[in-house]
């Protein structure tokens, strides 16, 4: 047998303790922005858009690591090849899945009648930019977090999505504010 | 060509999961009003659904390289391995919500001037979280033997697709446990 639950348990709870902190300060940051998304609720019904296509990017592409790292086609070292196609399809799978969704976002809200303010290529723009700042955030993460934890002879799985989707959330929000105030 | 593989199996359910993503945001859009009333509200957020999201896609994740290693398929789903995990995230979901419900209370007195009920604060996210957990965890079962079944590689699919409905059913069960909460107590 090579699961227990205690161990689970275990590994799991400091780190989600952390990443939970993490996740209350960016709560925090919603917090003190919630003005501003409750003007232009565009942007607070994307949040969970934005943070979640950045999150499973990453988890997409640190559960291939991991599963690569186990079996052994994927090798510990930054130059591998694999791991550098690998990092590249996420690339252009963010870049398609932002653009297709913003359009989407875009044309449901002017369906559903919510207050906008702003031009389908302003919005567009927005999200891509958010997005793609964010994909290289999660990518870079999820990579170091595969290769650190299985070099330190623990299971990436455990550690990865944690990890990629609490920074992940953090920086999409702190993104998405940052992108807000310049355009 | 594992690029082309991987664009075909994930990236329609990418999309789609971002869909899930905007049904999560419309609740969100919905809650004005509670988020207005309760405050510390939007602070839980983030932290439930990120709880939610980490304990089901590791869940998912490990299932997916227990079946890289062999140690589950198709027709021996429901075995010893299955149990430990699903069992780690059920303490795991408990455990951490009443985490997060004290820890809400504790920070958003520091950063701002405002005390929210700490009560009820615990309270929202211990039901939002046990309930969402329990159904989180059936539907990974659920979605692992449906990708077991395909023959495709569960680790393109289940990660998304646990966030993504993860998401979700994790809004509606802080919505749900918001109204509840603020109508008894």
């Amino acid at each position: 047998m090579i699961y227990s639950w205690k161990k689970i348990v275990r590994y799991g709870l400091p780190l989600l303790t952390l990443c939970i902190l993490i996740e209350l300060f960016a709560g925090q940051i919603l917090q003190s922005g919630q003005n501003t998304l409750l003007k232009i609720p565009i942007y607070l019904i994307s949040i969970p858009v934005i943070n979640g296509v950045g999150g499973n990017i990453g988890s997409i592409l640190g559960a291939r690591l991991a599963s690569g790292l186990h079996v052994g086609y994927i090798n510990l070292d930054i130059k591998d090849k694999k791991m550098h196609e690998n990092l590249i399809t996420s690339l252009l799978m963010g870049i398609i899945t932002y653009t297709v969704l913003a359009i989407l976002i875009y044309y449901i809200a002017s369906f559903s009648r919510i207050t906008m303010g702003i031009s389908l290529i302003e919005f567009v723009f927005v999200l891509l930019a958010v997005g793609a700042l964010l994909i290289c955030v999660v990518s870079v993460v999820s990579i170091f977090t595969a290769f650190l934890s299985f070099k330190k002879g623990m299971d990436p799985d455990d550690f990865i999505a944690p990890v990629v989707t609490t920074i992940g959330d953090t920086m999409g929000i702190i993104f998405l504010f940052l992108i807000i105030g310049v355009a | 060509m594992f690029a082309k593989e991987l664009l075909k199996q994930s990236l329609p359910l990418l999309i789609l999961c971002g869909l899930g993503g905007l049904v999560a945001g419309s609740t969100l859009g919905v809650m004005t009003d509670l988020l207005v009333d309760i405050p510390g509200l939007i602070v839980i957020i983030p932290a439930i659904i990120a709880m939610r999201g980490n304990i089901s896609t590791t869940l998912g994740s490990r299932l997916g390289s227990a079946y890289h290693l062999g140690v589950i398929n198709a027709e021996n789903i429901w075995n010893e391995e299955l149990k430990q995990n699903v069992i780690g995230s059920l303490v795991l979901s408990f455990l951490v919500s009443i985490t997060i419900g004290i820890l809400a209370y504790v920070t958003t007195i520091i950063f701002f001037d405002i005390s929210p009920n700490p009560v009820k604060l615990i309270i929202i996210v211990l039901i939002a979280g046990v309930v969402s957990g329990a159904i989180l965890t059936m539907l990974t079962i659920v979605i692992i033997f449906a990708v077991f079944k395909r023959g495709y590689d569960p680790d393109n699919i289940t990660g998304p697709a646990l966030a993504t409905f993860g998401d979700i059913i994790t809004m509606l069960s802080i919505f749900g446990s918001a109204i509840i909460v603020e109508v008894i107590l």
